[in-house]
């Protein structure tokens, strides 16, 4: 097992190097640069004003170079500024990266709290009225184009009944029951599909457990049904559960521009987005190579509870 | 959100659910009136197979069934309701918005089936051969497997459009683009699945019994293990179909959509968010085709998923 | 008088005179803070106003990043030499009063006594000389922000309260091309934390900004306006600009009370707003925002006399078969006007004597197309994807002339891929529109005059005739005058069709009555202005 460990970790390298190869490869495939939009259009100094920049963003040395440059900076810690707003690199992703990460967690977290109880139920009780609607809902769930979902969340929740704020963000760190507030309506919107996703989830491992043979023998050995799902097919249907909540999770961090734009939440997504259709090289390369990390480790930290908690998987 | 890790699922329990030797062996015909018989024992896997059936036939009917041009334009008659000369409205520009669902389904099933296919075809041998010899091949193959799943959420296809857009290409190029990149995307999750299921069924008798007659190894790996992997990538294709429609909307709501005027859902619902209030028929129908075929890929999944497994029964 | 009292009386002269003189050293010294003690502010007029605009400044540097006076909430902390009134004309700011030479070569600035940036940094003639020095310095400013001062050659010093603009050539308009926006002043003792924390002399303060998320505003109090009782503006205590992109969600923010006022009511909503929600909420409709048209490709290409003997009779075409009712009615919701010309009928620049172009007749279209050379050929229609109605005025063009079966190909880019197709030369029909100008030679002198930078890049088209007019327009002072002489090169512009106006951009701000007193907007948008707009409004309840 730790042999496994350390031999992941060590291949975590090549796989953030091809990332960010990757990366730096459609960036130079964008079109447009940026030192078109800085120069602008007018003025007849154009030409001076364009090998200026070019010059001063370090733009005018061919790609491997400034690849390898970024790289040794970027390894010391250095991710450069943003072409755009002149701000260390740094400081643009701490500031975006912390409302994303509280905004998915929170979502998945949510999602499990009624989804887990929910899918056992379903499977627990099948066929029964509660199995029905929530087959119904979670599939209701996942068919829905998240962004739809979203602004008739914000139709309904905010402006016809008036509960929830329609957009906004407070750090939960300035006023912690107030961010509360602007969190449910994005969450809930991450924690409905999620939800969806889990129930579904909770439910076939569920139904897988409790037609295994250990469940008619431990219930023939008299331990009460309450015991038998909670103790014995709860736990071994959660280790899917779980590991797959924490792929999501990492997914997830990339992938709430959509909300983000909706619900004006200043999250690391739409940063990236953004960054992309501005050219921003220098943001969409710590960017993604960031998240890349985030994720990277977070797979390999589910693949290692996986393997933990189920022995009856051979390492491969 | 996606369900690219949908395939953890295998390392211990799909896998293990193969059907049992007998259905591998028969004929075509037989099999298939066994899979019809087979279909009807799950209610949900018969709606669903019965919506993709509607589905697929309003896709192939489109020329006949579609009563205007999806892309003709007419402002005088823009944002009006159903009618029997607009059977489902008009658009903010006054096309007919029957034909434009009609248009747009066709060439979003007809994407999301090529892009899902795509993956299975690289995904799946790339899985089968790495899991099957395993070593220096598996580790570098499920590297870049990981490689590929780093890029969070939307992103990959956020650059991959992006650039499409970005440069000279004509619409049908663009769907190549965004074709490749929901192949590229949804590879991993068919390759770790299959090469999941290549690691369960490694120890098992039978391939025990054909490494002793000689057979050689790739036969092996391609001839008795791949039809045991059939059936939870089936299910988890279906699945997928459902998802990438979810994604090109997205994209569509992001601006990296369809250029118009092709018609396009996505692109619909996304234009459509302005008159939310004040006509929302107009967003209605583009989102409940949205939801309609998703939930028949998925519905059709499930049932698949449930039938395929003899060990969970339906009562 | 006893010899006591006149002592006592000489003591008394020497005590006030010395008080006097001393008073006078004081002033000399501590120099116009002493102004500043002697501001008062309206007791009851304050509040905080919450700001919901569709867009957000890129970056805190106001001279290297266009910041819009109409959606960015950052534009509060710009101020500058030149303001403008609701018609969008000069007015002093900084500059206490101007005058230029009979030649129209030199331009005399004096500068208000007692202006200060948000440091306290008094605002004098090196300063503002310094910050001329900075936007015409490419390594530090946008080009769109310079471009405005390419006329000027140097400045002078010649008092602390005076600075002189030398130009290189003759501008009847220079006060307009130095309004705050793009000309706004910064204080150079804070450039190092230009990006971080800007320092500026509009009427806010900066507090805070969080890219897409919140600016934050707070009033300057030595700001040099006042009302007309004497009290200081702005009345607010602070601005906080909540950016908010989707139209539905910052309408809805608006309607639950979470924002004040928002600068964007889509034109699917606006119709219907004011008529159901007018109790509550109060409209400001804005005339125009900018001009939209279609500009033709002439350097190169199917449109252009280069490459195409009859291009011109294309370019015919083409207009005969564009509906501007159309565009008016599906674009635009009925919202705003047609347009012939770059400036609206309440504009001052306006003129109803301009001969239109080419009236909508489809079949007219169609016969001139089949005559013309290359009627059947391909061209490409682009359009930026950054403003919805230039994307949808592109797909509405497009579909028009395929119906008068042109072989038109559309494209929708984003904006760097677009400037990239346009120095290239790459497109034939740019879908697009420009910002109001309140100096027309903004507009005209770098669209229409052929050695025009960005004439050149974009369109490529010459008149010598219109050139002639810009050219005498620019050093012409009378008004009337000079706005009869665009009129005459709009009839060429419509004769010649570099380009084809469509239509007067319009917008339309929202806010709730209950608590927005006293705002009002000006002409072409901007929310600061000359002591009103949002200077004079104030929040209660």
């Amino acid at each position: 097992m730790l042999a496994y460990t350390l031999r992941r970790i060590a291949q975590l390298v090549p796989v953030l190097l091809v990332l960010s190869v990757a990366v730096f490869a459609f960036v130079e495939a964008l079109p447009g640069s940026i030192v078109d939009t800085l120069v602008g259009t007018e003025g007849g100094d154009i030409e001076e004003a364009r090998a200026i920049l070019t010059k001063e963003y370090g733009l005018d040395r061919p790609v491997h170079e400034r690849y390898v440059l970024w790289l040794g900076r970027a390894l010391q810690g250095d991710l450069g500024k943003s072409l755009v707003t002149r701000r260390p690199i740094s400081t643009e992703l701490l500031s975006r990266i912390p409302a994303t990460v509280y905004l998915a967690s929170v979502g998945i977290v949510l999602s499990m709290l009624i989804a887990v109880p929910l899918g056992t139920f379903a499977a627990v009780r099948r066929n029964s009225a509660v199995d029905y609607t929530a087959q119904v809902t979670s599939l209701a769930g996942i068919s829905i184009p998240e962004f739809w979902f979203a602004i008739l969340c914000v139709l309904l929740f905010s402006l016809y009944l008036g509960w929830l704020p329609s957009s906004g963000y407070v750090s939960p760190l300035e006023d912690f029951w107030g961010s509360l507030q602007f969190l449910i309506l994005p969450a809930a919107a991450i924690g409905f599909r999620q939800a969806a996703f889990t129930t579904r989830l909770t439910r076939s491992s569920m139904l897988d457990e409790l037609s295994k043979e250990y469940v008619d023998t431990a219930r023939s050995l008299g331990h009460s049904e309450r015991k038998v799902i909670f103790k014995y097919t709860l736990r071994n249907a959660m280790i899917p559960t779980i590991t797959i909540s924490g792929l999501q999770l990492a997914n997830l961090l990339g992938g709430t521009v959509v909300l983000e734009s909706i619900f004006a939440w200043p999250g690391i997504g739409r940063a990236i987005f953004e960054a992309i259709l501005q050219r921003d090289y220098p943001l969409i390369q710590a960017g993604v190579l960031v998240l890349g990390v985030i994720v990277v480790v977070m797979n390999l930290l589910v693949d290692l509870t996986y393997r933990l908690l189920n022995p009856r998987v051979k390492l491969a | 959100m996606s369900e690219l890790q949908a395939d953890k699922l295998v390392d211990g329990t799909l896998a293990r659910h193969a059907p049992p030797a007998p259905l591998r062996s028969r004929r075509l015909f037989t099999a298939l009136s066994n899979a019809w018989h087979e279909l009807r024992k799950s209610r949900t896997a018969s709606i669903g197979a019965v919506m993709l059936v509607l589905l697929f036939g309003a896709c192939i009917g489109t020329p006949w069934l579609a009563t205007h041009d999806p892309i003709k334009q007419n402002y005088r008659e823009r944002l009006q309701p159903p009618s029997a000369k607009h059977l489902l409205g008009t658009d903010r520009l006054g096309r007919d918005i029957y034909s434009r669902l009609l248009y747009g389904g066709r060439r979003l099933v007809t994407i999301a089936v090529v892009a899902v296919a795509l993956s299975l075809l690289v995904g799946v041998p790339f899985g089968v051969l790495t899991g099957y010899f395993g070593g220096l091949a598996d580790t570098i193959g499920m590297r870049i497997v990981d490689g590929l799943l780093a890029f969070p959420g939307l992103l990959l296809y956020l650059l991959f459009v992006t650039v499409a857009q970005a440069w000279k290409l004509e619409g049908a190029m663009v769907d190549v683009v965004l074709v490749s990149a929901l192949a590229l995307a949804g590879m991993p999750e068919k390759a770790r699945l299959a090469r999941g299921s290549v690691l369960a069924e490694k120890q098992k008798e039978y391939v025990e019994a054909s490494r002793a007659v000689g057979d050689s190894s790739v036969r092996i790996a391609l001839s008795q293990i791949l039809p045991n992997i059939i059936s939870p990538l089936i299910v988890t294709s279906t699945v997928r179909l459902g998802f990438v429609i979810l994604i090109v909307a997205a994209l569509s709501f992001l601006g990296l959509g369809t250029p118009p005027p092709t018609p396009d859902w996505g692109s619909d619902l996304s234009a459509a968010r302005d008159y939310m209030e004040t006509h929302p028929l107009i967003a209605a129908f583009p989102g409940l085709a949205i939801c309609y075929t998703v939930l028949a890929f998925n519905l059709f999944g499930d049932g698949l998923r449930d039938i395929l497994d003899p060990r969970i029964a339906e009562r | 008088m006893s010899d006591e009292a006149t002592k006592k009386g000489n003591e008394r002269t020497r005590r006030s005179f010395l008080t006097a003189t001393t008073a006078l050293a004081g002033t000399a010294l501590v120099g116009e803070h002493a102004f500043a003690d002697a501001r008062k502010r309206n007791p009851k007029r304050g509040g905080t106003l919450r700001f919901g605009t569709r867009d957000d400044s890129i970056a805190l540097d106001t001279h290297r990043n266009i910041i819009y006076f109409v959606s960015h909430p950052l534009t509060g902390i710009t101020g500058g030499l030149v303001d403008f009134d609701d018609k969008m004309q000069p007015k002093p700011a900084v500059a206490e009063s101007w005058d230029s030479s009979s030649d129209l070569m030199t331009w005399t600035f004096k500068l208000r006594r007692g202006a200060e940036y948000h440091n306290g940094q008094t605002i004098d003639a090196e300063s503002v000389k310094w910050n001329i020095e900075r936007i015409k310095d490419p390594k530090t400013s946008h080009a769109f922000t310079r471009s405005v001062l390419s006329d000027v050659e140097r400045v002078t010093v010649d008092d602390k309260h005076t600075i002189r603009f030398h130009l290189k050539e003759a501008h009847a308009a220079l006060d307009i091309n130095l309004i705050y926006y793009p000309v706004n002043l910064m204080a150079p003792g804070a450039v190092d934390t230009v990006d971080t924390h800007p320092v500026n002399c509009g009427p806010f303060k900066f507090k805070s900004w969080r890219r897409l998320d919140v600016c934050e505003l707070v009033r300057f109090e030595n700001f040099w306006e006042t009302d007309s009782e004497g009290n200081s503006l702005p009345y607010l205590d602070g601005l906080i600009g909540r950016p908010k992109k989707e139209d539905r969600v910052r309408l809805t923010a608006l309607r639950t009370g979470e924002l004040d006022l928002i600068d964007n009511v889509a034109y699917a909503d606006a119709p219907a707003f004011k008529k159901d929600h007018g109790k509550t909420f109060e409209t400001y409709p804005v005339p125009q925002v900018g001009t939209a048209m279609m500009f033709f490709n002439l350097k190169n290409g199917l449109l252009s006399e280069k490459d195409n003997p009859d291009a011109h009779l294309l370019r015919q075409a083409i207009a005969h078969a564009i509906d501007h009712e159309g565009i008016h009615q599906a674009v635009f919701n009925g919202i705003g006007e047609i347009s012939k010309g770059f400036y609206s009928s309440a504009s001052p620049w306006h003129s109803k004597d301009i001969e239109g172009w080419p009236k909508f007749d489809p079949d007219k279209a169609k016969s001139l197309r089949k005559k013309a050379k290359g009627g059947d050929e391909k061209f490409t229609i682009i359009a930026n994807d950054t403003f919805p109605y230039m994307q949808q005025s592109g797909e509405l063009v497009h579909a028009m002339l395929k119906d008068a079966g042109f072989n038109a190909v559309l494209e929708i880019l984003p904006s760097p891929v677009m400037l990239e197709k346009q120095n290239k030369g790459d497109y034939n029909i740019d879908s697009t529109a420009n910002s109001y100008r309140l100096d027309p030679d903004g507009w005209y002198g770098r669209n229409i005059l052929s050695s025009a930078p960005e004439n050149r890049r974009r369109i490529g088209y010459k008149n010598e005739k219109a050139d002639q007019i810009i050219l005498a327009a620019r050093k012409e002072r009378d008004p009337v005058k000079r706005r009869l002489m665009y009129a005459d090169v709009e009839t060429l512009v419509n004769r010649d069709l570099p380009m084809l106006y469509t239509h007067f951009v319009p917008l339309m701000m929202a806010g709730n009555r209950a608590r927005v007193k006293n705002y009002a907007v000006s002409y072409s948008g901007p929310w600061s202005y000359s002591g009103a707009g949002m200077r004079r409004t104030w929040i209660e309840g």
